[in-house]
């Protein structure tokens, strides 16, 4: 990434913003891969389609009752909405246009995920995983040997057939076609959220006591990580997965994972920027460069890498809910508990230069 | 501000679902979000209703002081971010639920500690059948125990006398909630949904006693009498048997009747055979434990005294449900001084109540020191506690509450020139009410 440009730190890093306000609060956005579309949810209402630019292309229809989760297909611009009324819907573009609703059964659906292919779609419906055919939108397979409700999951990066549920003392990890789960990892506690590294390595739960697991799925043991302010409710996983960021109180925590062991035994970075608990994170797409978010209002820049203190993108009256780098462009986009979506180009050399 | 929660608890068909419809469709102008239990007995169709499968997560390998309710976490998460907030919120559990996790969620996870409070857990029981229930069921005592209000239900089905001694049984076991009697679950809102903190004199306007200690006698009382015979007439017999102690004592003062208390309890605790004594027998002022065998009509007891003096008397009935005298001489001595004792519950030893309450101030340093070890130690047993604190160097009110082994306290509202005293009460099984007395008053300042 080219140098910053050099403003002190009370001044946003990020350039004009444009602003759209959801319904509700906005619980996450995210940028198609081709980074021409954002997608911002809020918790009530509905949810919207952006350009690349911040502009509004399109509303999609609500879920009633109340929206959960969306994801982008993986190479194409289509997009998912699950909600509270166990419904997902599939919007292609040009937005506006809706391709396919799917009832999929009673009670709130919490998560929807593509696989790696973009082939199928998994969907969390209480105690149940539905993996789905995303061309015909039949029901594939279901997975319901779990004491407790799903609350999240994520496919394997590196196996187009293989995800991670996360219930039942910790998480379990499916392969289509096994009626057993292929791993069951079991702490005797409750974890929340779950993450896969990009090479597919380390498995990571978010815990509902502040700690954090991380499993090696290739070894048996998984490293238990505590000592968190509070809980862990967010992750961030660098390009290649050499580093996870974790929040867990208003520091956040950078761990290696490189290597034999990973972060066994080695040095975390610690980030102490925000005054208020961390929220979001994102890596900048190829670079060590964190943006992060927090309930303090404000969005930060992080150089780990070079021990430098964070630089200011933005500030807002209203907690940080989501960041999400651009995959394409110097562009970041944020959202707030006050269901604000704002993009903004950040100020570097080279975008610099070449606005003037 | 932090949103009000209610938690509604009671068995099966004690009529939760009444009570949730009505706080659904009566005008209260409030805004009020539902959580339905899955496996309720009817479901509520209605937007504001939200349909939860009860799921505990064990937040430290299995202590049940730290499961809490995952399902509450996920959705009390959700509805505190909808800009459109409620005013409340109301919590149904299944009829066999053990209330600890749902309030514990409230204690334990930061978030949902952070933007909501319990308010109140309600508990209905169903008046016609919770004898049934109560003897042996571990999830009714607990709910009972973790009310603040008790909606004693289909009253119309109960004789007043029955409901009387239920009611009384109930508040031997949880002294501290407001019991409303109802049929079909009939109240005005607001006794259900503006319950408030705690306040101890709630529970003294339940139970005058409630502070006072629980004694195996109801009345004793000292009499001034000569040597030789005296006499104990009674002419009704309200049970079969009634056990009694007389002793001598030094004097007839209050000071006197304290000490003598203490010596009655050794004895009625006694776990001998005690001897019937049918009227027409002679009984010894040794203070030893009699049992009066009664009968209908008059009964007359031969009191054997070896010199005049003060001799006290404890009794497991007032005097005055007996028609009981004691007499010298043909005429009647009246005992002065005279005391009514809050009698132990014979039904329901395990889950109490204790009340404590101390005029002036705590040491804050000395609570922590009590309280950090006791629920450690005796969390598991302890369902509930609540409290006011006087504490030395604050002027506003400590208000103070814990579930198991969880503690929570907050300044309240200023003392102001208002006279600064401490209470709080225990809920739970195989309480020590003395033990629990000596360690809160070793922490007054």
């Amino acid at each position: 990434m080219p140098g910053l440009t050099g403003q002190p730190a009370a001044e946003s890093y990020l350039g004009t913003t444009q602003r759209h306000v959801l319904d509700d609060y906005a619980l996450d956005a995210r940028w198609s891969s081709d980074g021409t579309h954002l997608a911002a949810l809020p918790s009530q209402g509905h949810p919207a389609v952006l350009d690349a630019t911040g502009a509004l292309v399109a509303e999609l229809p609500a879920h009633r009752g109340g929206n959960s989760s969306l994801a982008w297909h993986p190479s194409q611009p289509v997009l998912a909405t699950v909600g509270q009324d166990a419904v997902l819907r599939l919007h292609a573009a040009p937005f506006g246009r809706q391709t396919r609703e799917i009832a999929l059964a009673s009670g709130w659906c919490e998560r929807v995920a593509w696989n790696p292919d973009g082939r199928r779609l998994a969907v969390t419906c209480g105690r149940r995983v539905l993996v789905l055919d995303a061309d015909c939108g039949e029901v594939q397979a279901t997975f319901d040997d779990h004491r407790s409700t799903v609350t999240d999951l994520a496919w394997n990066p590196s196996r187009d057939d293989q995800f991670a549920a996360v219930c039942d003392g910790g998480a379990k990890i499916w392969r289509l076609g096994k009626k057993a789960p292929c791993g069951h990892f079991d702490w005797g506690g409750a974890s929340l959220l779950v993450t896969w590294s990009p090479d597919g390595r380390w498995l990571v739960t978010g815990d509902q006591t502040p700690s954090v697991h991380l499993y090696d799925t290739g070894r048996k043991t998984p490293l238990h990580i505590q000592g968190f302010e509070s809980k862990v409710k967010c992750f961030a996983w660098s390009d290649r997965g050499e580093r996870l960021a974790t929040g867990g109180g208003s520091v956040i925590t950078l761990w290696p994972c490189t290597g034999p062991k990973g972060p066994d035994g080695a040095t975390p970075i610690q980030l102490a920027g925000h005054l208020g608990e961390v929220l979001a994170m994102d890596f900048f797409p190829g670079r060590p460069v964190l943006a992060s978010g927090g309930a303090d209002g404000l969005v930060l820049l992080w150089l780990p890498l070079q021990h430098s203190g964070p630089a200011l993108l933005a500030k807002s009256d209203a907690e940080i809910t989501a960041v999400r780098w651009n995959p394409h462009a110097y562009v970041m986009a944020y959202t707030t508990s006050a269901g604000e979506v704002a993009t903004g180009t950040l100020r570097t050399k080279e975008t610099t230069e070449s606005q003037n | 501000m932090k949103t009000p929660v209610t938690v509604l608890t009671g068995f099966l068909g004690a009529g939760k679902t009444t009570l949730m419809n009505r706080v659904l469709t009566e005008q209260h102008g409030q805004r009020i979000a539902v959580v339905e239990n899955e496996f309720g007995e009817i479901g509520i169709d209605h937007e504001l209703v939200i349909n939860a499968e009860e799921e505990i997560f064990e937040m430290n390998n299995g202590c049940i002081c730290c499961t809490v309710r995952g399902d509450l976490i996920r959705i009390l998460g959700n509805l505190m971010k909808r800009r459109d907030r409620f005013d409340h919120i109301l919590i149904e559990t299944t009829g066999l639920a053990d209330p600890g996790p749902v309030v514990q969620t409230f204690f334990v996870d930061d978030d949902i500690k952070e933007k909501l409070s319990v308010n109140a857990v309600v508990t209905l029981v169903d008046a016609k059948h919770i004898l049934e229930h109560l003897d042996d069921s571990d999830e009714a005592k607990e709910q009972i125990a973790f009310a603040d209000v008790i909606l004693l239900n289909k009253c119309d089905l109960v004789d007043t006398a029955d409901l009387d001694r239920l009611e009384a049984r109930l508040k031997a076991m949880n002294g501290m909630a407001r019991i409303h009697r109802t049929t079909n679950a009939e109240i005005e809102i607001p006794k259900v949904l503006d319950v408030g903190g705690f306040n101890l004199d709630h529970a003294l306007a339940q139970d005058p006693q409630f502070l006072e200690p629980e004694y195996p006698f109801e009345w004793g009382g000292i009499f001034r009498l000569p040597a030789g015979p005296a006499e104990i007439t009674a002419t009704i017999n309200p049970d079969p048997t009634m056990r009694l102690v007389v002793l001598p004592v030094a004097a007839a003062d209050e000071d006197a009747l304290a000490a003598a208390r203490e010596t009655a309890v050794r004895a009625f605790s006694e776990r001998d055979e005690v001897a019937a004594a049918p009227s027409g027998s002679t009984l010894a002022a040794d203070g030893a434990l009699r049992e009066l065998v009664l009968q209908d009509g008059p009964m007359r007891w031969t009191l054997d005294l070896p010199r005049e003096g003060c001799y006290a008397v404890f009794t497991e009935h007032y005097p005055e449900e007996l028609a009981m005298e004691i007499k010298a001489a043909g005429q009647t001595v009246a005992a002065a001084p005279a005391a009514a004792y809050k009698p132990d519950h014979e039904h329901d030893e395990s889950v109490t109540s204790v009340g404590l309450e101390a005029d002036g101030e705590c040491d804050g340093e000395k609570l922590s020191r009590w309280l950090g070890p006791l629920v450690r130690e005796q969390g598991t047993d302890i369902f509930r506690m609540k409290g006011v604190f006087a504490v030395r160097g604050q002027d506003k009110r400590i208000v103070f509450q814990g579930v198991h082994m969880l503690l929570d306290s907050k300044p309240g509202e200023p003392w102001g020139g208002r006279p600064r005293r401490s209470s709080l009460v225990f809920i739970g099984r195989h309480l020590d009410r003395e033990a629990l007395n000596r360690g809160f008053r070793a922490c007054l300042a």
